[in-house]
């Protein structure tokens, strides 16, 4: 699979590259504030993508990954005055150690009832944090006042998009090696995968750990971009929404898809915002997401591999 | 001590209507309707508005309730599982996109602050120290009612049978003559009115506000996973351990841990006895 690699490849990673690096010459600091959260949303979409876009497992906790990073960060950072430095990669090794949670589950059942059990993960998680030790969490309220790593906008979207880039490099690589294609065999046949001498679980681990450290690793930098958090804003259904229709208008299983899945919400969001200045925009988001899902569940990655053949032809 | 089984008996009375709805569709049309809350969400609202806004009978709004759920539920499957040939995961996709614009709609229409219901019928009930509205003695007499009617025409009419017939093997059912297309019309219809019936008596419980879908959602998911899909008497059972629970948590330990048992029980289950605890798939 390694041969999969080659400079047509690199060529376009390194446009992406670049298109980020002069983003910031390109648009208005209003447009780069409103990339800062799309890319943040690229993160979650494709650490969704990583473990439900390609092993059709698919998860409906997400934000209760995403909430473990953020929360164990801030505590550590704002409660215990531990360096950044050390709380985000404590954080994201926290996430991985909750994610084998999930594995549980996941060792037994599949499909819908997978989904179930981790929409309860994340519903749980959202009552526990509430009642447990709220002088750490902040209770119903949450934990304001986390240390910023950024001062303003432009600083703000090189980090972001530095991550997402890395994240985005890193696990399409991934994607590209044996275990990659292994990987992808889950969402298949996983008797057949069985069948062929490689251990599943441990491939399902793997998967889930890295999906949760990727989901960890985003939860923990936007707290700090964010420099606040509250139960409501990350253990919420509307989030996991966001997240997965962005993953799956991007196209589910493309990794780069779910990253301008979430570009594209945010900004529709976004500049319905002159128009519609109140819940109406969520009405015509959302609607406009259930149309295109119904019209092409394979996403704009399809759509837009249709067009490429079209041209071609 | 009389206070908590009062009040367990009313809450799983109410989960066991709420449910019921839920765990037909998973039983008969085999897919999950992550939109079950919306309907719960649009009866309510529909009580409200026809009974409060437009100063109509109570009855009446129960009634005009009801209608939107059947109506949802078959432009849900004509829709959206139609098109999508019942498939699980792009059903389960597509039914939560259409809830969270559901809940838009219900804020554009009836803005984002919660409202209370006027109580179907006012008066309290002393049963010794303890006193129960009306309201929700008759919400457990209508869950139950329509319980044992629903169990009634499942086991005993032709319609309950295709039904049956339908969740246990679609094209066994078909080529015995049963169009599983227009039991699973039918079962969506009656799924969304269940859904809105129990809403209705559920924000009156509770209140009415646009994400009032996502508890009774969880609820629903709980009692079915528990009680095993498709079984009505399982989803009684169930809705009843799981109804009492709330009710001991709440006033035994603390309210803010309310739901934290439900969800703990949905994941042990799962992971335990994926099946529930008195799984089949097909409805009996």
């Amino acid at each position: 699979m390694t041969s999969n690699l080659n400079l047509r490849h690199a060529i376009y990673w390194a446009l992406f590259a670049g298109l980020l690096f002069a983003m910031p010459y390109l648009v208005s600091k209003g447009d780069l504030r409103t990339m800062i959260f799309a890319l943040y949303v690229g993160i979650f979409a494709m650490s969704w993508d990583f473990l439900s876009g390609r092993t059709g497992y698919i998860s409906f906790g997400h934000p209760f990954l995403i909430g473990i990073g953020a929360y164990a960060t801030a505590i550590l950072s704002y409660r215990f005055d531990v360096p950044v430095m050390f709380s985000i990669p404590l954080a994201v090794i926290i996430t991985m150690v909750a994610s084998t949670m999930f594995i549980l589950p996941a060792l037994r059942i599949k499909g819908s009832y997978f989904a179930l059990v981790t929409l309860a993960f994340m519903e749980l998680m959202y009552q526990l944090v509430q009642v447990i030790r709220p002088d750490l969490t902040g209770g119903t309220r949450g934990i304001s006042g986390v240390e910023t790593i950024t001062r303003g906008a432009v600083n703000g979207f090189y980090l972001a998009a530095f991550l997402a880039f890395c994240v985005a490099l890193f696990l399409w690589l991934l994607t590209r090696t044996r275990l990659g294609a292994a990987q992808s065999a889950i969402g298949m046949d996983e008797e057949a995968l069985k069948g062929s001498g490689i251990n599943a679980t441990k491939l399902k681990l793997f998967t889930f750990v890295v999906s949760a450290a990727v989901a960890g690793l985003g939860g923990a930098f936007y707290v700090h971009y964010l420099g606040s958090i509250a139960p409501r804003a990350i253990f919420d259904i509307n989030f996991v929404f966001t997240i997965i229709v962005a993953a799956l208008l991007g196209g589910a299983g493309t990794i780069t898809g779910p990253l301008f899945g979430a570009f594209f919400l945010t900004f529709l969001l976004e500049y319905l915002r002159p128009w519609l200045p109140g819940a109406e925009r969520y009405l015509i988001y959302g609607g406009v997401a259930l149309v295109l899902y119904m019209y092409q569940p394979k996403g704009m990655y399809a759509i837009a591999a249709k067009l490429r053949a079209g041209v071609m032809k | 001590m009389l206070q908590i089984i009062i009040q367990g008996l009313l809450l799983s009375g109410l989960y066991a209507l709420i449910a019921v709805g839920f765990t037909l569709i998973f039983s008969v049309g085999r897919v999950l309707n992550l939109a079950y809350g919306a309907y719960l969400m649009l009866g309510g609202y529909a009580f409200f508005y026809v009974s409060q806004t437009l100063g109509m009978p109570k009855l009446l709004g129960v009634v005009a309730a009801v209608a939107v759920g059947v109506i949802a539920g078959l432009m849900k499957h004509r829709f959206i599982v139609k098109p999508l040939k019942g498939d699980m995961v792009p059903v389960e996709i597509a039914t939560l996109i259409l809830a969270v614009v559901l809940q838009s709609a219900v804020v554009l229409m009836f803005g984002d602050s919660s409202k209370i219901l006027h109580s179907i019928i006012p008066g309290v009930v002393q049963v010794g120290t303890v006193s129960v509205p009306y309201s929700n003695v008759f919400a457990m007499i209508v869950s139950w009612t329509v319980l044992i009617a629903l169990y009634l025409f499942i086991r005993k009419t032709h319609l309950g049978r295709a039904m049956q017939a339908v969740s246990m093997d679609q094209k066994g059912a078909a080529i015995s003559g049963v169009n599983p297309d227009h039991v699973n019309m039918m079962v969506w219809g009656i799924s969304g009115g269940l859904g809105a019936l129990g809403g209705v008596f559920f924000a009156s419980y509770t209140q009415l506000y646009p994400a009032m879908w996502v508890a009774p959602l969880i609820i629903a998911v709980a009692v079915v996973i528990v009680g095993g899909i498709g079984s009505i008497i399982g989803t009684l059972i169930v809705a009843h351990i799981i109804g009492f629970m709330e009710v001991m948590t709440t006033s035994l330990i603390a309210p803010e841990l309310r739901g934290v048992f439900t969800m703990a029980l949905i994941i042990i289950v799962l992971v335990v006895s994926p099946k529930g605890l008195f799984g089949r798939e097909e409805i009996h």
